[in-house]
């Protein structure tokens, strides 16, 4: 019981042997909201391949609601919804024969169909817009109208790959609005993906970060922040020779409350410390009588960010799956269409 | 279970389709024209009785339409596989390969959508040819049996098309291979010349070129009858041909999950 999602050394060698999966393990529990996290190439969209049936693992076994995503294929995609990043409506259709086509695809029963087209229109907002083609509907449309597909047929697990990419914030928030619902009116296990680290840390119950096809943290948001450590200090040495600099360091590194010290932008620094507050006063004292000045000091707490940082050596850089690809993917459209 | 699954993708076809009207109607706009300008320039040739005899038809028009026909449904067909290809770049065929959908239904659905549009183009062109005077000597069940074996090639044509597609990614690459075939295929058939006024080579290309099938029993049906010595052999090869490209489209979209 618990575990609707099981992966087990999870393996994709593609040709050419490029590992993008290499051994990757998790469990997700029924009911729970999962991040997926990792920068762009850490392995994330062939993981969910392999959940969705799309490929097949070279090794290791996943199973979802206890279906071998292999043997059990056809019945896997029966319990599962997948939103894939692509808003992958029918631009030519209009929303509601979108969701027509949708509910032939799971084979559910006229009456049924038009009851739940209906409901999900509702839920997402799009009752009004239903009879208009998709092709005049604004980007966050079509991501409602795409995820309105992904939950008609009333999936166990539904997989959620960058929901708010390129969108505008009052959007964003619209949807997270709608995840969190699906998990409490329908008790639907949600796998997410998504670039937007204060999104992850506001939705998901759990969240497992991804590099070079191998998990390399999983717990809850807190319990990630509390591993890498509460609270984030950052310092700049505005003078000072280069061996100063190095020995002050040296020194900070030997505060009691410092965790760990990186190297930041030009002359800054960045510890991750506990009870930080008290760091403040300790690291002046540590670098007392050295030729060197700090410019600037701030603490803040601890972000997903900077766990993902700490964990990846890499910042999630937004832009990468921006709103730039939104456009993109709006002009590829619109040149089809001629 | 797999009819309605074929039903549901031949029915997101037809919508997109009668979305297009405009579309449908210009790939009939060509063959139209082919028919008007190359039957009026040509038809001093016919005055020639050497030329008539070739042709078997005092009318290059009557001799020309169930060639025009064909290509039309081989344009059609050719391009057919595009659709997978927007599909896959827009994300929709992984929608519907993460559904229950059964599998082959992608390919069998959108060769039921082709045959409809070729079905309907030919239509057209038979009917501008009635306006320009073409006399069917089969009448009505004559004109029904060219619709059918025009849209049985077009259906060859957009199961290799659909089979390649489920491995090619880029459309570049797909149209390239197709066109590659489409012009050769066209100007070594009878389509657009009567095999008689051929070299002799030529001649035996035509003779096992998959149009020359087609054309074949439909030139017979529209200009001389049902003589059905020169129409079951090609009728034969199209149908063997037919049900080969539908398998291997099934095949290749039953496969493509790696």
């Amino acid at each position: 019981m618990g575990a609707i999602i099981e992966a087990q050394e999870l393996v994709k060698v593609f040709p050419g042997g490029i590992r993008a999966v290499d051994g990757v393990s998790f469990q997700v529990e029924e009911g729970e909201i999962f991040g997926f996290l990792g920068p762009n190439g850490a392995g994330k969209s062939t993981t969910i391949a392999m959940l969705t049936t799309l490929r097949r693992p070279t090794g290791g076994t996943a199973r979802i609601a206890g279906l071998d995503v292999v043997r059990d294929a056809d019945k896997v995609r029966r319990v599962i919804g997948n939103v894939s990043q692509d808003l992958a409506v029918d631009d030519d259709l209009t929303g509601y024969e979108n969701l027509k086509l949708q509910a032939g695809f799971y084979r559910l029963p006229r009456r049924e169909a038009e009851e739940r087209i209906e409901e999900v229109l509702a839920m997402v907002g799009l009752t009004e817009r239903a009879r208009d083609l998709v092709e005049t509907y604004s980007g966050g449309m079509r991501k409602r109208l795409d995820i309105a597909c992904g939950l008609l047929h009333r999936p166990r697990v539904l997989f959620l790959d960058e929901p708010t990419l390129g969108l505008d914030i009052q959007t964003r928030r619209e949807i997270w609005d709608y995840i969190r619902r699906l998990r409490e009116e329908v008790g639907m296990t949600i796998f997410l993906t998504t670039h937007y680290m204060e999104e992850a840390d506001s939705l998901c119950d759990r969240i497992a970060i991804i590099d070079r096809g191998k998990i390399v943290a999983i717990g809850t948001p807190e319990e990630l922040k509390g591993r890498v450590g509460q609270e984030v200090l950052e310092f700049e040495f505005s003078s000072g020779t280069d061996e100063a600099v190095a020995a002050a360091v040296a020194r900070i590194k030997n505060i009691p409350n410092v965790r760990e010290v990186r190297r930041g932008s030009g002359n800054g620094y960045v510890a991750t410390v506990v009870q930080g507050a008290q760091v403040v006063p300790a690291l002046f004292e540590a670098i007392a009588g050295l030729e060197v000045k700090v410019g600037s000091v701030s603490l803040k707490r601890a972000t997903l960010d900077d766990v993902f940082l700490y964990y990846t050596g890499r910042k999630i850089r937004e832009e990468e799956g921006g709103e730039g690809a939104m456009r993109t993917r709006m002009i590829m459209r619109r040149v089809r269409g001629r | 279970m797999i009819l309605r699954d074929i039903y549901w993708v031949f029915w997101r076809e037809l919508k997109k389709l009668l979305r297009q009207r405009l579309h449908i109607l210009m790939a009939v706009v060509q063959p139209a024209v082919w028919l008007a300008l190359m039957g009026n320039a040509m038809s001093g040739l016919t005055a020639n009785p050497v030329a008539a005899r070739m042709l078997g038809t005092g009318n290059y028009l009557e001799f020309m339409t169930p060639g025009v026909m064909v290509m039309t449904s081989l344009f059609g067909g050719v391009y057919g596989g595009a659709s997978v290809l927007w599909d896959r770049r827009l994300g929709f065929l992984n929608k519907m390969l993460t559904s229950p959908l059964h599998r082959a239904a992608i390919p069998l659905g959108k060769l039921l959508a082709l045959l409809v549009q070729s079905l309907f183009q030919v239509l057209l062109i038979a009917i501008i040819a009635l306006l320009l005077g073409v006399h069917f000597a089969t009448g009505l069940p004559g004109i029904v049996f060219l619709l059918l074996l025009a849209g049985l090639f077009g259906m060859i044509m957009g199961g290799i098309s659909l089979a390649l597609a489920a491995r090619i990614k880029s459309h570049e690459t797909l149209f390239a291979i197709m066109n590659f075939f489409t012009m050769p295929l066209m100007f070594t058939s009878n389509a657009l010349y009567p095999t008689r006024a051929m070299p002799s080579w030529l001649q035996k290309i035509a003779a096992y070129n998959p149009l020359s099938f087609a054309v074949t029993p439909m030139r017979t049906v529209a200009t001389r009858g049902w003589v059905w010595g020169d129409i079951l052999p090609g009728l034969a090869a199209l149908l063997v041909m037919v049900v080969l490209v539908v398998a291997l489209a099934v095949h290749q979209f039953s496969r493509s999950v790696d």
